[in-house]
């Protein structure tokens, strides 16, 4: 039995009836403990007995690719086998490819790509063998420059905007650049895999285990039932296990060749390059305006690259098809084929890059018109969606700009920028809006309901994000019992398909399949009770109808109960366009004589419908914000000019935001119950934090100085030559 | 792995002797030879730690001069100087991490010569001397550019000797990522003079930036040099920042180090 539930029109809150207290409070993570005492074993550990280790080799440049000493390699010490094999994957997947994605050892096409994977009785001596076996490539290398190749696509356009650019009595058009990002978590990515008989097991770290099984089967050549995939616990992704990677796939292979399991774990390095980047982008972006600073017509365009083959362009006008009014609109991406690494979903693909520029454009127009910043877009907030006519499903720009405003003390700021100093520092203030677009998918997830509590089973994934602790909250809540007694089991295709991690989609996607599942239980109980569900009452273990109360174990009489719950996106996600808003601000300080840039304090203000757990969801925002100090002050991939390769490509020459670098940071959350997004009336939250958050530290550093730097990030060389 | 042979000498001439055979390389606290063997840019048959040689050990002030043993860790020299010589103290406490700083040594750091290391600003500022096993070594002769010195093959640190300045500071500004700096500059006031050792900044390594050393003997103030000028000409440019960067940064922390010596 299930319980299937297609999202169509609004959606009944049936949590603010529930009476557990569960849902919503700041629960810890139940498996937190072991995560900070080791206990928690990641893709590479737990290794299996007669395990052999292996390393991937990586293409020195491009081209035909020759193995010049494999036979040489194969007789080393230790060494098990030297493995080229066609079904080694090029990059990995993108997120729910659902099947291979471009796969051949023989022809690299950029700089890094796998070639050969080398296997051997001890990781060291896999290393040294790796690093031994020497690679060539011949060919001359296709382009890498995003300007020197025609791009593909055209951008929408509505009205005409040259025509409003001409009439509007403040008009801009401005260019932004930001550079390739790098996706890299903190636990490379692994995989050990073993094959019994026909059928292989993975443990890998990966974010979306229902596409990764028949992304790995078809890479593979076998039937997906013989796929089984564990990802228990996942130290970060960031969409960069999104899809099937190479290690996970050369692992299978090698372990089918030698007959024993194999690991693979990726060096740091091979981690950037052969995962996908966020796509470097050009973003030109046109604003037209009235004399009151009202948009009549607005232009964003911008230009991305990727790898030929790849279905994946970053979306970065996502976001400005829907967030300000304006008539006459020009909104598109050109994707520019390139033989740079891979591009594909980094935390929050589009919004993160798309929004922050088009929040700085924003910043500049508001100095333009001498409007304050948070004014110039509450004159601008559309009353329906101004591309496809559809109403919202809720509105939380106005709230959240108000909210923001007032707890950052935002009317104390003087408009005019350098107009506070100290010592050698400029101090500003800057605030950049926030918007994601919220996305249903597909999830299914049961629940067995017996006597010593429940057990919740789902192969959704939890990458540190809280996952198990919002389940556990959602289940809890919705069958009256305390968090320690439910169980909540992640990460084995064995268990129903939820809809993995990624788009902010995993807790209000699988959160409303586990919803279903105990709603499921919870008419079985109820039949049991001879009384209607939604009369029924759970909470600390006892059921109430009506009058009577009884133990839920009394209830079950010696059965075990199974609840199944299965949802899918409908009309809900047709009718109207739903969206997660936000406001950010920023403190930052400038130094005169250096360039440096410091933030000193930060504050958001969000809505996402119910909020499922308040520590959790205010750590995506943390992460979000810092997410955003680095996209704005130090992240950059540098390709090499003549080959494209990363020159950058580990965490000693890429610079991601860390402690010294974040200062205290402050997230709110606002009252709102969205009932277009489910019975939960839970919107995605994990990637609206980054969403416009370097934008308003780029505009207080404006602010604080007065340099507008639009080709990010703002390093201190390019802030002191402002300066100067 | 690569099949290696290890050597840990327990003296002087034990340690010269090994390095004799063709292919081996000293060890001192291998912060960067360990991370350089694991990545195969070098391969050598021999390694010869001189971890367990006592002549290379201790800190000790004698008369005017501080004299550190090559084998000294970083967090020794921040220890041992504290009191004697405020401005190399602070460096060593800021090299690298606790790790780095309980296992890597100032020779190693010295005869190893990257151009962003820290120590080599100290040596030319103090305009020390780098004592072998076979010689002494003025620190303007000893410097040869990017990793390269005057050392010999198979020639071993025992000891760096540093003339004592009243006042003495150190600023680095750092890359953000790796924490080694973009440029660093240590100033050392003596009574008839001022040195000023630049690091990270130039394409041929560490150097004495003169002319403030010359403006800073008759003024020791930050201002002294608000008239000077670095010239990018020769500065390294890189991912972390241009030649005009690195060349405006050498003033800016000098004038930090000057107002912050003791």
């Amino acid at each position: 039995m299930s319980l299937d539930l297609k999202l169509d029109g609004r959606s009944e809150d049936r949590f603010g009836t529930m009476a557990q207290g569960l849902l919503g409070t700041p629960a810890d993570r139940p498996e937190g403990v072991l995560k900070v005492t080791g206990a928690a074993t990641y893709a590479a550990e737990n290794l299996p007995e007669n395990c052999a280790f292996g390393m991937l080799v990586r293409a020195p440049g491009q081209g035909k690719v020759t193995a010049v000493n494999a036979d040489e390699v194969r007789a080393m010490p230790g060494v098990l086998a030297v493995i080229r094999d066609e079904r080694m994957i090029r990059n990995a997947a993108q997120g729910t490819a659902n099947e291979a994605p471009v796969q051949g050892v023989d022809h690299a096409e950029y700089v890094g790509q796998p070639v050969a994977v080398v296997v051997a009785e001890s990781f060291e001596q896999a290393r040294h063998a790796a690093q031994s076996l020497k690679i060539t490539t011949e060919g001359s290398p296709g382009p890498v420059d995003p300007d020197a190749v025609e791009p593909e696509g055209e951008p929408t356009r509505t009205g005409d905007l040259d025509s409003a650019m001409k009439d509007a009595v403040h008009a801009l058009d401005l260019t932004y650049t930001t550079p390739s990002h790098s996706s890299t978590p903190m636990e490379p990515h692994a995989a050990i895999a073993e094959w019994d008989g026909d059928r292989v097991s993975v443990r890998a770290s990966l974010q979306m285990l229902k596409y990764n099984r028949n992304e790995l089967a078809d890479c593979l050549g076998i039937s997906a039932e013989n796929v089984r995939i564990q990802s228990p616990f996942v130290g970060g992704g960031f969409g960069s296990k999104l899809g099937i990677t190479a290690e996970a796939v050369s692992a299978a292979i090698a372990a089918r060749e030698l007959g024993r399991p194999v690991r693979v774990v990726q060096h740091r390095r091979q981690a950037f390059e052969t995962v996908t980047r966020r796509s470097e982008t050009t973003q030109r972006i046109r604003l037209a305006a009235d004399a009151e600073g009202r948009l009549s017509g607005l232009g964003h365009e911008a230009l991305v690259s990727n790898l030929p083959g790849e279905t994946f362009a970053e979306p970065v006008t996502q976001a400005s098809a829907f967030a300000y009014a304006g008539a006459h609109r020009v909104i598109g991406e050109r994707l520019a084929r390139l033989h740079r690494p891979a591009a594909g979903s980094v935390r929050a693909p589009g919004e993160a890059v798309g929004v922050t520029a088009f929040e700085c454009a924003m910043d500049e127009l508001a100095v333009k018109t001498g409007l304050d910043p948070v004014e110039l877009r509450r004159r601008n907030i559309p009353d329906k969606d101004p591309s496809s006519g559809k109403p919202f499903s809720s509105h939380m720009l106005a709230a959240a700009l108000d909210d923001g405003a007032g707890r950052f003390g935002w009317s104390d700021r003087a408009p005019e920028p350098r107009s506070r100093r100290e010592g050698e520092w400029w101090i500003g203030s800057g605030m950049a809006a926030a918007f994601r677009v919220n996305i249903m998918m597909e999830a299914e997830a049961r629940i067995d309901l017996t006597p010593d509590g429940a057990v919740v089973e789902t192969d959704m994934t939890d990458l540190g994000t809280g996952t198990y602790a919002i389940l556990t909250q959602i289940a809890g809540e919705a069958l009256g019992l305390p968090a320690e007694s439910v169980t909540v089991r992640l990460g084995d295709t064995d268990f129903p398909p939820g809809s993995g991690s990624g788009g902010s989609w995993g807790s209000a996607t699988t959160g409303n399949a586990v919803w279903l599942a105990a709603l499921d239980l919870r008419r079985q109980i109820a039949a049991r009770l001879d009384c209607d569900e939604a009369e029924l009452t759970l909470r600390d273990g006892q059921a109430t109808c009506g009058n009577v109360t009884r133990a839920l174990a009394e209830v079950l009489g010696g059965d075990d109960l199974r609840g199944h719950g299965h949802i899918t996106a409908g009309d809900a996600f047709e009718d109207v366009v739903q969206s997660t808003f936000g406001a950010h601000f920023a403190e930052v300080a400038v130094s005169d004589v250096t360039g440096e840039v410091r933030v000193r304090r930060m504050l958001g203000s969000f809505a996402a419908g119910r909020i499922l757990n308040e520590k959790t969801a205010r750590s995506q925002c943390h992460g979000g914000m810092t997410w955003g100090i680095g996209m704005a002050l130090t992240e950059e991939l540098t390709h090499d000019r003549r080959d494209g390769h990363m020159v950058n490509r580990d965490l000693a020459e890429y610079h991601v935001a860390v402690n010294a670098d974040v200062p205290p940071l402050e997230v709110h959350f606002l009252e709102e119950l969205d009932p277009w997004s489910g019975p939960m009336q839970s919107k995605g939250l994990g990637e609206l934090g980054i969403c416009g958050a370097g934008a308003a530290v780029l505009n207080a550093v404006y602010h604080a100085c007065g340099v507008r730097i639009r080709d990010m990030p703002a390093t201190p060389d390019k802030v002191l030559a402002g300066l100067e | 792995m690569y099949a290696f042979e290890f050597e840990r000498p327990g003296s002087l001439d034990a340690a010269v002797k090994a390095l004799q055979e063709e292919d081996a390389q000293a060890l001192g606290g291998g912060q960067t030879l360990i991370p350089t063997l694991k990545q195969r840019l070098a391969m050598p048959s021999k390694l010869v730690s001189l971890k367990g040689i006592a002549e290379l050990q201790g800190i000790a002030q004698e008369g005017d001069v501080l004299k550190v043993g090559g084998g000294s860790t970083h967090g020794a020299v921040a220890r041992e100087t504290k009191g004697i010589f405020a401005g190399l103290s602070l460096m060593a406490s800021k090299i690298g991490d606790p790790a780095v700083r309980n296992r890597g040594t100032m020779g190693g750091s010295l005869a190893n010569n990257d151009p962003a290391a820290c120590y080599p600003a100290a040596l030319m500022a103090t305009r020390g001397t780098v004592v072998t096993n076979t010689r002494e070594i003025a620190a303007e002769e000893y410097f040869q550019g990017l990793f390269t010195t005057a050392l010999e093959e198979g020639e071993i640190i025992t000891s760096i000797r540093f003339p004592l300045p009243e006042k003495s500071n150190y600023q680095k500004f750092e890359q953000p990522a790796s924490r080694f700096p973009l440029v660093g500059v240590f100033v050392a006031k003596y009574g008839d003079r001022v040195g000023v050792g630049v690091t990270g900044a130039s394409e041929d390594g560490v150097f004495a930036w003169k002319e403030a050393e010359e403006a800073l003997a008759g003024n020791f103030a930050p201002e002294a040099v608000d008239d000077l000028w670095v010239s990018a000409e020769g500065m390294m440019s890189d991912l972390h920042g241009t030649a005009e960067y690195r060349a405006h940064l050498v003033k800016v922390m000098t004038k930090r180090a000057v107002a912050a010596a003791e």
